[in-house]
């Protein structure tokens, strides 16, 4: 067939302009506009490195690093976990699977309100069914404020994210599962394996690459986080459950201040970059391709 | 046919940008057909921009009325929501596309002023506005605080007050709060009203709901005759008077035990705690009043009251201030705008017009029979009329929402509910506070 050079780019215009005009432009306006003091109603006035120099000495803005990270490190493996089990667990041929299946996923596509309204109900601190249970069948006297409490708003929120992010990992699991050859688990047992064995011989091994996907997606996941802390926290008690994407959109359209919001936005740009970079380094060493 | 490709790329890709750029510059001036007098003056067009689409029916009527009494001004009415009402105005503000006349709170408006966005509108007051006419106490918030002029036009007003269960009263033998009620008499009233039917040790009626929400503490500060911000309200410095205010709420809780701490209440909303019946007392805004209805029902009777008088007041202090409309610094005409301002915040914004306990600005509206709503509670909503003769200072600052905080737990209010919640002792609480509002407030003021 016959074409001519240029044809290809046809193809990927629709991306790239998407790309360049969405993605790019805002990034380099991003970029620019951190070196501002920008109330977004008036014009920027340029004040150099400024907005750096202050995220760098505030006392809040290290506390969000701080739970942003916290947020991370529970949700990403909780998430892969939960995830990885449910997908075993939905991956046997049982009568009426689909309808499990589509029970672990229904929280990801449940609205984000909805969600908040229930678990605002279970946490709550005094006719919440979560407190109720723990003073009733665990006779654990004082039990927490869960959202009002500085210690724990941000593990409750982490537990509603992980909660709601589950299902859709656990598709991507089970679609990882299902590519792997049946033959290579007969020719396991007949070889002697046991479930453990096969587990760890042949299916993380395979399920690596999947695992992979799956880890970054959490990763970058984790650090967009945003609907769960605006509808049920706000971000508080005192900061306590505000994470890096919450601060920028508190800086930028409550605080009006754009300029120094931008300067986080870029700060979270190189953090998250950074580990991506090293997290995509890592892989040759543990994940698999090639069957 | 390469070129012509690469032609054809270049032209999808400038008009891919060009749209997404250029959306904003429609319809603007075209004038309407249907005024197509003999046009000895030309039609102009004001664009007026609100943020209570609820009510955008009844303000489209008071438009047309305006327009049908001015026929060479067309106004159009665009209502959106508050918070995206806020971002809304300020993309066009930054597009040097504020519409003519729009909605301004008294929260941002020192903010919006001091931007140099507001039109100074004290020549057209001075000229067309008699005093008597109107609640001029709440003027000062809407005023440029150096030359004391004003920026904006209040059209309605609102107030703090004391909401009490009149039947929880009743049955505790507690005798209904009045004018010129001390602390001393709320807190033996508070006492009586805890009670604790089930005896569990946890009373499922308080005497009192609050936390560190602004309208909750800043009504009893200025009933102390207290301040949180110094004279110029450049930095936040709290005087003893509003101390002492924060200690009574404190011993509130963590003395008498007769208010709830703020984390317990966790998981309910904080305006239904009192309709719900779980708390006998609460200070709030009046324009509670509409949700107290519904929620409460027909389930209690309940009434509003002054708030209680601290050891420190003089007199009656209260917490108001008002919804305003402001004309932009660069509407192209600003004489036409004022006409549409004074028009629909004088005798045109009629009670259907106003929501819930907010208060007219033009007296002769908000002293009519239709403003007490009689068939409704609270039996005495003239009450708020009264208290109006004593609006006092407010604590709105630029950047007030940040070192207050509002709605993010954090801020001021963060601060208060740690104190209020046991976690943390209040002047330990007001040094952090101090520390976090300054630097806020530095911004603004250097």
């Amino acid at each position: 067939m016959k074409y001519s050079k240029t044809t290809p780019y046809f193809f990927i215009l629709p991306m790239a302009t998407g790309l360049l005009v969405f993605r790019l432009g805002p990034i380099i306006v991003a970029a620019l506009a951190s070196f501002t003091k920008w109330n977004i109603r008036t014009a920027p006035q340029f004040i150099g490195i400024g907005n750096y120099t202050e995220a760098i000495n505030s006392e809040i803005f290290w506390l969000v690093v701080k739970n942003t990270i916290e947020y991370m490190v529970i949700f990403v493996p909780g998430v892969m976990l939960l995830a990885l089990l449910l997908a075993l667990l939905v991956n046997q041929k049982l009568r009426g699977i689909a309808f499990f299946r589509g029970i672990y996923f229904l929280p990801y596509i449940t609205a984000m309100v909805a969600v908040a309204m229930v678990w605002n109900w279970i946490f709550a601190t005094r006719f919440g069914i979560l407190n109720f249970a723990l003073t009733h069948y665990f006779h654990i006297s004082n039990p927490p404020a869960w959202l009002a409490d500085q210690r724990w708003a941000l593990p409750a929120l982490t537990i509603v994210a992980i909660w709601k992010e589950s299902g859709f990992q656990m598709m991507v699991f089970l679609a990882g599962l299902q590519g792997i050859p049946t033959s290579l688990y007969e020719a396991a047992a007949i070889d002697g394996a046991d479930k453990k064995q096969q587990f760890f011989k042949i299916t993380f091994p395979l399920l690596s690459p999947v695992t992979f996907f799956v880890f970054i997606n959490t990763l970058v996941i984790a650090f967009k986080t945003f609907d769960i802390t605006y509808t049920m926290t706000g971000g508080g008690p005192n900061y306590a459950s505000t994470t890096l994407v919450f601060y920028i959109y508190q800086n930028a359209f409550i605080y009006d201040r754009m300029g120094y919001a931008t300067a986080n936005a870029v700060l979270l740009l190189l953090i998250v970059g950074a580990i991506t970079m090293f997290s995509f380094k890592m892989k040759e060493r543990w994940v698999n391709y090639a069957l | 046919m390469k070129h012509h490709n690469l032609l054809l790329l270049t032209l999808v890709l400038v008009s891919l940008i060009a749209s997404g750029c250029g959306g904003k510059q429609t319809a603007t001036v075209a004038p309407p057909a249907s005024t197509e007098k003999p046009a000895t003056e030309e039609t102009i067009t004001l664009r007026y921009f609100m943020w209570d689409p609820e009510f955008s029916e009844k303000e489209q009527q008071m438009v047309d009325k305006f327009m049908a009494a001015n026929p060479n001004i067309k106004v159009e009415l665009e209502a959106v929501a508050t918070p995206d009402y806020w971002t809304k105005l300020q993309a066009m503000s930054a597009a040097g596309n504020l519409p003519c006349v729009f909605s301004m709170s008294s929260g941002y408006v020192d903010q919006w002023i001091s931007d140099g966005l507001l039109a100074d509108i004290q020549s057209y007051v001075d000229r067309d506005i008699k005093p008597d006419d109107y609640f001029t106490g709440v003027f000062d918030v809407v005023r440029d605080k150096k030359s004391g002029h004003m920026h904006a036009f209040p059209f309605a007003f609102v107030e703090t007050v004391l909401f009490y269960n009149q039947d929880a009263f009743d049955q505790a033998g507690v005798p209904y709060p009045t004018d010129g009620w001390t602390w001393d008499d709320f807190l033996s009233a508070a006492k009586k009203l805890t009670v604790d039917k089930d005896g569990d040790g946890t009373p499922e009626q308080y005497g009192f709901w609050f936390y560190g929400r602004y309208a909750h503490i800043e009504s009893w500060v200025y009933q102390n005759d207290g301040r949180l911000l110094n004279k110029d309200k450049t930095r936040f410095d709290p005087d003893d008077n509003a101390v002492a205010a924060l200690k009574f709420l404190n011993s509130l809780i963590n003395e008498y035990g007769v208010a709830p701490k703020p984390k317990e209440m966790e998981g309910i909303r904080q305006q239904d705690v009192f309709p719900m019946g779980m708390s006998a007392m609460w200070v709030d805004g009046a324009w509670n009043i509409n949700n107290v209805r519904e929620v409460a029902g027909d389930k209690f009777h309940w009434a509003i009251a002054p708030i209680p008088r601290g050891p420190q007041a003089t007199g009656d202090t209260a917490y108001g201030w008002p919804d305003s409309l402001a004309i932009s610094a660069n509407c192209a005409h600003p004489d036409e705008a004022w006409e549409f301002i004074k028009f629909i915040t004088g005798p045109a914004r009629t009670i259907d017009l106003t929501f819930g306990g907010k208060v007219p600005i033009y007296k002769p509206v908000a002293l009519s029979d239709e403003f007490l709503e009689r068939d409704k509670q609270p039996p005495n909503k003239d009450f708020l009329l009264s208290w109006a003769d004593h609006t006092g200072p407010t604590s709105f600052t630029p950047g007030w929402g940040e070192w207050r905080g509002y709605a993010d737990g954090a801020g001021l209010e963060g601060k208060l509910n740690s104190v209020f919640n046991g976690e943390e002792d209040l002047n330990t609480a007001l040094s952090e506070a101090k520390e976090h509002a300054n630097s806020v407030l530095e911004r603004y003021y250097p």
